[in-house]
């Protein structure tokens, strides 16, 4: 599996600005409504970007929505899914407790019968106190908007990635990626603000050749532990970098910015975003002209399964373009009695 | 390497945790939680030791230092607990529910000679100590009048689910979420001659309030208001917003940048006549290891530092904490003189 030069992020769409709070509030205005989202996702797909990361924010199951009612608009779209979305956890758990969050998340969107089996899915992760399965039944919950869609690689957002990493957790951290390739048949990634430790840790945990995305940017701005481990990690550590946060929220340049990332010569992607016609042509031009360079793809050895040879899940039917034929993201199917939610459109 | 345990493993147990976990000089040997989940899946990943009861941890640990993260109610008994044993303790805040229990743990831990911290991890956000810096160096000159605001949506509807909307066990929003901006306030400033005009307001909680609204009066002169409210939707996360005015000028700041408006330039420290501004990313320094924001991992490194001998034991300490407690003591005292209760 290639992984795309550049991606288009969302940060922008849902009020995140790392340098200023009055920012991030007008953005949250501006993009209030999921049409004027799909405006600018449609300015970047004419602008040649094909690949789009999502967090998996309520507003993404509309543009996913939108995407599946327009299957040739978007023929060759790729998704870079990402979860969870956090703040929507810290909520619910705030209000209800881990239980009541947990059963909100698997009641949501389902139809009377997949309550009544992710319930009882949920009660019997709960009551096991399994927390790999736990982890499981909400990554198919996260990924039920996505479904029918073209999907390259699904990302672990920081706040998870790195509190597993530093918790020391590496089962849960294999098992999300073994769950990822067997039963979504797609590539785990990891995104993280700690990029070298994770790197060596992810190897550890048995992860090979893993992707990887990070802020990358040339100030160092939250490169933990500092720019020059990254800068040596992405030279020699047997992975597969993506940048994003490029610009340090702004404190550096455009052009400098990119010079920077292109520089890096092993980094496979980039991801940007942007909300004008102008900011999306400048930045995706400044990468095409700066970075001709195309990273090593396969200097390195790669686990058969990221190539997408996957070993499970031989029986799915993409139900999208033709020109997309694989990694159409199916649900989960029942393995079992108690085991996986059984979800078709309804 | 120092031996360390964590009592109560909720999201801060947990984020102390991993930040520590990985610490060169630190090996948490045993955790201590109600929750049979947590237990055992910590149990089950890495191999800790588990107890649910805090005294057998302590008994059998053989601990150097200990982070407690339990509800607010159960702080004193555990610390004193800690401290009686000679283990130093970082305990999350707020300190205590009383100013008596507080003011017995700040002796009892100088007494023994131990480290102590609370967790007002703000005293480690890049941008409020910059702040702290400029106000201390004087560049707004002598300060008439502060308003610091916090809001946030914690609690966004009508509920009793958590121990954070019930009032003896140290929930409600001026307790366990207004007290990191009193601590800045604090911080900033130290203890105010009075509080005056307190509102405790309640929203959608029924035992606790939902928003604090009070005024500060210092002896100096200086005055300033605290308005803090939990139950406001309208933004994604925690935003503080604090406002310094002094002769000279005016600061206006929050965790992601601050401005400066001066009526004559600072050439020495680099600051322009009128309004200028300085962005995290001025002066952002990375970390050992970073879950959710630097100013954690710098708080506990302090605190490790601290028992390591590398630092001194001087900022966010238990009597710091103590001071933050009777500001919050205060604001209650205030309220319910003028409304009877």
């Amino acid at each position: 599996m290639k992984l795309d030069r550049i991606i288009f992020g969302d940060n922008q769409f849902f009020g995140i600005n790392h340098m200023s709070e009055e920012k991030a509030q007008a953005q949250a205005q501006k993009f209030k409504d999921v049409d004027s989202i799909i405006k600018v996702v449609d300015t970047a797909y004419d602008c040649g970007i094909r690949a789009f990361m999502f967090n998996t924010h309520d507003k993404v199951a509309h543009v996913c929505d939108h995407f599946r009612a327009n299957p040739e608009r978007y023929a060759d779209i790729s998704l870079y899914p990402s979860m969870p979305y956090a703040h929507k956890y810290a909520h619910a758990v705030n209000e209800k407790g881990m239980t009541g969050a947990l059963n909100d998340i698997l009641i949501k969107g389902n139809s009377a019968k997949q309550i009544v089996t992710a319930v009882k899915r949920g009660f019997s992760a709960v009551t096991k106190k399994d927390m790999a399965e736990m982890m499981k039944l909400l990554i198919d919950a996260e990924m039920k908007m996505f479904r029918g869609l073209n999907v390259k690689v699904i990302f672990l957002q920081n706040i998870v990635t790195d509190l597993l990493y530093g918790l020391g957790f590496k089962n849960i951290l294999r098992e999300y990626a073994d769950y990822i390739t067997e039963e979504y048949n797609v590539e785990p990634g990891f995104i993280t603000l700690n990029l070298p430790g994770l790197v060596d840790f992810l190897i550890e945990c048995g992860i090979e050749n893993p992707i990887v995305c990070s802020g990358i940017n040339k100030i160092g701005y939250l490169m933990n532990s500092d720019r020059e481990s990254y800068e040596e990690a992405i030279q020699n550590k047997p992975f597969r970098p993506m940048a994003m946060s490029i610009l340090a929220s702004g404190a550096v340049p455009p052009r400098e910015a990119v010079e920077y990332i292109t520089s890096q010569k092993n980094i496979r992607s980039i991801v940007f975003g942007a909300s004008s016609k102008a900011h999306i042509e400048e930045t995706k031009n400044m990468i095409e002209q700066l970075g001709d360079t195309i990273p090593m793809e396969l200097s390195r050895s790669v686990p058969e399964w990221s190539r997408g040879q996957v070993t499970g899940n031989r029986d799915r039917i993409p139900t999208a373009s033709p020109k997309t034929p694989n990694r159409i993201i199916e649900i989960p199917r029942e393995k079992n009695s108690n085991r996986g939610v059984s979800i078709e459109n309804h | 390497m120092l031996k360390a345990a964590i009592i109560g493993m909720g999201r801060m147990g947990v984020t102390h945790f991993s930040i520590l976990n990985n610490h060169p000089d630190v090996e948490f040997v045993s955790i201590c939680d109600s929750s049979n989940f947590i237990l055992k899946n910590f149990n089950k990943q890495i191999g800790i030791d588990v107890y649910t009861n805090y005294r057998k941890l302590i008994d059998k640990s053989n601990l150097d230092f200990i982070i407690v993260c339990t509800p607010t109610s159960s702080h004193a008994p555990i610390v004193k607990y800690s401290l009686e044993k000679g283990i130093h303790v970082f305990v999350e805040k707020p300190f205590t529910l009383t100013v008596a229990e507080g003011q017995e743990l700040v002796a009892l831990a100088e007494e023994n000679k131990l480290v102590n911290q609370v967790g007002y991890v703000n005293r480690f956000g890049e941008v409020f100590c910059e702040v702290k810096k400029q106000i201390t160096d004087g560049l707004i000159g002598d300060l008439i009048h502060f308003k610091f605001e916090m809001y946030g949506p914690t609690v966004t509807r009508p509920t009793k689910a958590s121990w954070r909307s019930k009032k003896r066990e140290g929930g409600g929003c001026l307790y366990d979420f207004s007290s990191h901006c009193v601590d800045l306030i604090n911080y900033y400033l130290g203890m105010p001659d009075k509080a005056v005009g307190s509102i405790l307001k309640k929203i959608y909680s029924e035992g606790v309030e939902d928003a604090v609204y009070t005024n500060f009066v210092y002896k100096s002169g200086v005055t300033g208001q605290l308005m803090a409210n939990w139950s406001d939707t309208s933004f994604r996360k925690p935003l503080y917003k604090i406002e310094l005015q002094g002769k000279k000028g005016k600061i206006v700041a929050d965790q992601h940048a601050y401005k400066v408006f001066l009526m004559e330039a600072n050439e020495e420290k680099g600051f322009e006549k009128g309004w200028d501004t300085r962005y995290v990313t001025d002066f952002s320094q990375d970390v050992r290891f970073y879950v959710r924001g630097n100013e954690f991992t710098r708080q506990l490194d302090y605190f490790v530092d601290c028992i390591l001998g590398k630092e001194k034991n001087d900022t966010s300490t238990f009597a710091d904490a103590l001071v933050t407690d009777q500001i919050i003591e205060s604001i209650i005292k205030d309220y319910e003189e003028r409304t009877n209760k």
